[in-house]
């Protein structure tokens, strides 16, 4: 097979998405100057280019989805530059290299109500004039060596205008060239890419000169290599904006197909024999799993997967726990396609709790009977172990009772990276400083094929659960959950379940399962509708094959109290949480509210006994026992 | 088909077994029997034992119209308790509103873009509107759109109009059967029995009163459908008492089309604070034992207005075969509480009864389908408003 050809430019920025590349045998890299990558793209010398938004108007070009490069706040490296303030500027010199920049600075001083002249000049010469009423734009790697009194970073200066990320730079393909195998190939090289950032930045520190701490900061915390839901409506905002000023002409996105179509031959199996194994609790297997997902009706999945709770629960006891969850920041860089709840950093709502914020939390979580936070958060680039570390010490000598469950593997992954720690040594300091169990958040479906589509940033299967392994090493106790609905198809649930399963036979600390659909309001995929069938199902499914994992979470803050009960009867032996916040999942528009006397009500009415437990799914005394 | 060895050992296992045999048998279960269904713990059981009856039926079909509410007044005399649609008078500070006849016929014509099929039209126990209102209202609607099948006004309306304007139970219906009425939807059934009755709405017409109005437009060749508001005060056996009487009616009429239980839904109205809504479970197990017991009704529906979609979508697989249509303006439920959207699209309600494994099948107010939809819609054409709107 011919490889697919590919251009991109040499800047720093763009080196986590193409380092990667260097090896890869489906894609042959070329780099060069941004005006040359967008020529050579038009010209179809290339498949493929990554190129500045600017240059997408050159063509009817596809965008690989999940990647780019932008940037929620200061930029350093997109930057005008004079002697004076901005407001006295009459001319302005344009470097020559990227138009997305000129159209850039273009909007930006008119917000400003500056109206120069703009004549275009090599970088070097435009920063030499640029002194009195004159200002410069620069751009690239030689923006990190400007040395003027007047410097307006206008990533920032976008950010502060629309709340929005901007993006300056992404993957545009020729149409019908791109397949989703080479998206998956560039989304793995992202990853591969973006965990060696500071070992790019060490050799580009070696190549120029300079601070290679400076460059590590600049790829880690300055850029974003995300495309989900903000990322876009920034680049809409940003093509709208200059279409209206008649710098671009007005340009719908198109985006590369990247779902993976597989036909396989499968071995036969018969839906009967399948069925009866899983309700005798012997062991399925992944095609066994794939037939029942397929074509097994509702209730028979669900008599079987009842018959495995009756043999597991006999005594009709259905748990729940009184907790709370906290999102500690909503910041995040990841942008995956499905999550409505992050935001850039430079968003009106974007925040990091307070001490005080989260104190007034714990306490009412208290008063009102809860004995556990479910701490998680978006990925915050500037949040470091110490931060966390200090934040348990803190919630840990101030409520010494409450059993801290926090950051789900993609956080703890984060900060393992973040603070370039191997993951062990992570996860026991986080112990040491107060973590008692991890959610099992993050999972999404546990097969790259899907999870590089849906959130091309996170961290792929394998790392994944080398998180949850390590902290089952440790001692750390965790629960597994499975977000379907997104496309997916059901060879792909069928190997997050063995995934699962697999582990569980090595480590044995997943205390419990939890599935639900994806919820699609205010993000860019869309859900399929009628989720609550596929949810039972689903459900129900997990609780066959997953025959080493004890309890069963039925998601009634998802699906509404009357699924979760219909879920007690087909597998669940849990109510999950009475709730006294979540955010990840209301931000997409789920609003179900239930107090414990609610939860209760609903486990006796559904035929069972209501009983308080802890994490560990010990069961508690006295209320509701 | 035979039940899968999974359904029979679980109802074996929770003593059902004989009521299956009857159910296979297509004999008909007694009072106890229904009883039984209901106090069973095992709800996927019964849950397959109900579809078994309805795929029989039915198949994979589930069924919907498309429809329109008009609701011309909220003003009424009554007081039953569980209602939070009434109100006393038509004075703004109490959101009391009745419409003029021209205000009520235009919301109807308004709709005419929409591919409807039928109209259904409830109201208040209006003190003060002459007899000629609703026989205007039906007369003019159906003069300027016959297509459209009327369906209008409860039993509780008809028993009223009856008292106030001294006409016979006969001649209410049919002088509105000759402006224009086809069919009588079920509502103000609620719960038959007279202890219940007595406490939640002692002043509307009376379970027999109830009856005999059905009686009588199955008579005139109406067909109607039959509601039951569970989910308050009653006891599970005044529900099966309630069905009872409607299987008795239905034994000698053969007038009702379809049962659809409704869940009561306690915001803002009177005994709310005491009855919290009844759960899933209870929905699930009601439609499921209403598809068993009730042996001589075609169809078993779920309201997803009041049951939420993800619920009602879950009944298709307890022995519901009907959801309701895509309802254009609702607003009943609506002050109740209801958080559901107040109408689907024929897309997303395709996309619901798809997902649940179904085959959509669009019905007309008889219940004859329209069109049967093997294959999944075309993509949406880019949204657009209709011209008149
Ligand atoms: S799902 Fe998590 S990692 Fe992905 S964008 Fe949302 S907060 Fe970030
Ligand atoms: S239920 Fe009907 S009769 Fe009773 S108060 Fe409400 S509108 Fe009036």
């Amino acid at each position: 097979m011919p490889k697919l050809k590919a251009a991109a430019v040499s800047f720093l920025n763009a080196w986590p998405l193409t380092a990667g590349l260097d090896a890869s045998d489906r894609i042959e890299l070329t780099l060069a100057e941004p005006s040359r990558c967008a020529a050579m793209l038009e010209a179809g010398e290339v498949d493929l280019a990554l190129v500045s938004v600017a240059a997408l108007t050159k063509g009817e070009y596809e965008i690989v989805p999940g990647l780019a490069i932008g940037a929620d706040g200061p930029v350093q490296t997109v930057l005008l530059a004079g002697d004076q303030s901005p407001a006295i500027w009459d001319e302005v010199f344009l470097d020559t290299a990227s138009r997305t920049s000129h159209v850039l600075a273009k909007l930006v001083l008119d917000d400003m109500g500056v109206h120069p002249e703009f004549s275009p000049l090599p970088a070097v010469e435009g920063l030499a004039r640029a002194t009195g009423t004159k200002g410069a734009l620069v751009i690239g790697d030689r923006a990190f060596d400007v040395r003027k009194s007047q410097v307006l970073d206008l990533g920032r200066e976008w950010t502060r205008m629309t709340g929005l990320p901007m993006i300056f730079a992404l993957w545009a393909a020729r149409p019908g060239r791109v397949s989703p195998e080479d998206v998956q190939e560039l989304t793995r090289a992202a990853q591969h890419g973006l965990g060696i950032r500071t070992e790019l930045a060490q050799r580009f520190a070696a190549q120029r000169g300079g601070d290679p701490e400076r460059y590590r900061r600049y790829l880690s915390q300055r850029i974003r290599y995300g495309l989900g839901p903000h990322e876009l409506t920034g680049l809409e905002t940003f093509l709208a904006r200059a279409a209206a000023k008649g710098l671009l002409p007005p340009m719908p996105l198109r985006f590369v197909d990247d779902v993976v179509r597989t036909t396989r031959t499968r071995r036969h199996v018969s839906l009967d024999t399948a069925l009866a194994k899983g309700a005798a609790g012997e062991r399925l297997d992944e095609v066994e799993a794939e037939l029942l997902d397929e074509r097994a009706p509702l209730l028979e999945l669900g008599l079987a997967a009842d018959a495995r709770r009756r043999a597991l629960h006999p005594d009709g006891v259905v748990t729940y726990i009184v907790s709370r969850n906290v999102n500690y920041t909503n910041v995040c860089t990841t942008a995956c396609h499905f999550c409505a709840f992050y935001r850039p950093r430079g968003a009106a709502d974007a925040y990091v709790l307070t001490r005080q914020e989260l104190a007034g939390k714990i306490e009412e979580t208290l008063r009102l009977g809860g004995i556990e936070l479910l701490l998680q958060g978006g990925l915050h680039p500037d949040l470091a172990i110490e931060w966390y570390e200090d934040l348990f010490r803190w919630v840990k000598s101030n409520y010494p009772t409450i059993n801290l469950h926090a950051l789900s593997p993609e956080e703890i992954w984060h900060i393992a990276r973040t603070s370039e720690l191997p993951l062990e040594a992570t996860i026991r300091r986080l112990v040491a400083a107060g973590l008692d169990s991890i959610p099992g958040g993050g999972a999404e479906v546990l097969d790259d094929e899907v999870r590089r589509r849906i959130a091309p940033l996170k961290c792929s299967t394998d790392e994944w659960l080398s998180v949850m392994r390590t902290a089952h090493q440790v001692g750390l106790k965790s629960t597994a959950t499975l977000m379907f609905g997104v496309g997916e198809e059901p060879r792909h649930r069928a190997s997050h379940l063995r995934r699962l399963r697999d582990l569980q036979d090595e480590t044995h600390g997943f205390t419990a399962f939890i599935c639900w659909p994806f919820q699609s309001a205010n993000t860019r995929l869309t859900a399929s509708d009628g989720s609550a069938h596929a949810y039972l199902r689903t459900n129900a499914l997990a609780r066959l094959y997953l025959d080493n994992v004890p309890h069963l979470q039925a998601s009634w803050v998802t699906m509404g109290g009357g699924v979760a009960q219909a879920a007690l009867h087909m597998g669940c032996d849990d109510f999950g949480q009475v709730m006294i916040e979540e955010n990840v999942v209301s931000a997409a528009g789920t609003t179900f509210k239930m107090d414990s006397e609610e939860v209760e009500r609903h486990i006796r009415d559904a035929g069972f006994s209501p009983s308080r437990r802890n994490m560990r799914y010990q069961r508690l005394g006295g209320a509701g026992a | 088909m035979p039940l899968s060895t999974l359904a029979n050992r679980a109802l074996e296992r929770d003593g059902l077994g004989p009521i299956r045999d009857k159910v296979l048998a297509g004999a008909r279960l007694s009072d106890a029997e229904g009883l039984q269904l209901l106090e069973a713990k095992d709800l996927a059981a019964l849950g397959a034992l109900a579809n078994h009856v309805r795929e029989a039926r039915h198949g994979q079909l589930a069924f919907y119209n498309r429809n329109v509410h008009l609701n011309p007044t909220n003003v009424c005399v009554a007081t039953c308790k569980f209602c939070s649609f009434a109100r006393k008078d038509d004075q703004h500070a109490s959101e009391g509103y009745t419409m003029s006849l021209d205000e009520a016929v235009e919301k109807v014509l308004s709709k005419r873009d929409y591919g409807i099929t039928e109209v259904h039209i409830v109201a208040g126990l209006h003190p003060t509107l002459p007899w000629d209102y609703y026989t205007s209202l039906l007369g003019r609607i159906h003069a300027a759109w016959p297509e459209l099948t009327i369906k209008a006004f409860t039993a509780i309306e008809y028993h009223y109009w009856a008292e106030k304007f001294g006409k016979t139970y006969e001649q209410v219906l049919s002088e509105l059967q000759a402006a224009g009425l086809r069919t009588l939807p079920g509502g103000g059934a609620e719960i038959f029995a007279p202890r219940v009755r007595r406490k939640i709405c002692d002043d509307k017409a009376t379970a027999e009163q109830w009856l005999e109005i059905h009686r009588t437009a199955h008579r005139l060749g109406m067909k109607s459908n039959a509601t039951m508001l569970y989910g308050h005060i009653e006891r599970l056996d005044e529900r099966i008492d309630h069905m009872r009487r409607l299987r008795e009616l239905q034994d000698e009429t053969g007038g009702f089309q379809v049962f659809i239980p409704l869940a009561f839904h306690p915001e803002h109205n009177m005994i709310g604070k005491a009855f919290p809504k009844p759960t899933g479970y209870d929905s699930l197990r009601t439609l499921a034992v209403a598809r068993l017991y009730l042996d001589n009704f075609d169809h078993v529906k779920a309201y997803w207005v009041s049951l939420g979609e993800r619920l009602a979508q879950v009944a298709l697989g307890f022995g519901v075969d009907d959801l309701d249509g895509t309802v254009l303006e609702e607003r009943i439920y609506h002050m109740a509480g209801s958080t559901v959207p107040q109408a689907l699209s024929e897309r997303s309600l395709h996309d619901l009864i798809r997902a649940a494994g179904r085959v959509p099948a669009e019905r007309d107010s008889n219940y004859h389908v329209l069109k049967v939809h093997e294959q999944p819609l075309p993509p949406a054409p880019p949204a657009r408003l209709p011209a008149t709107a």
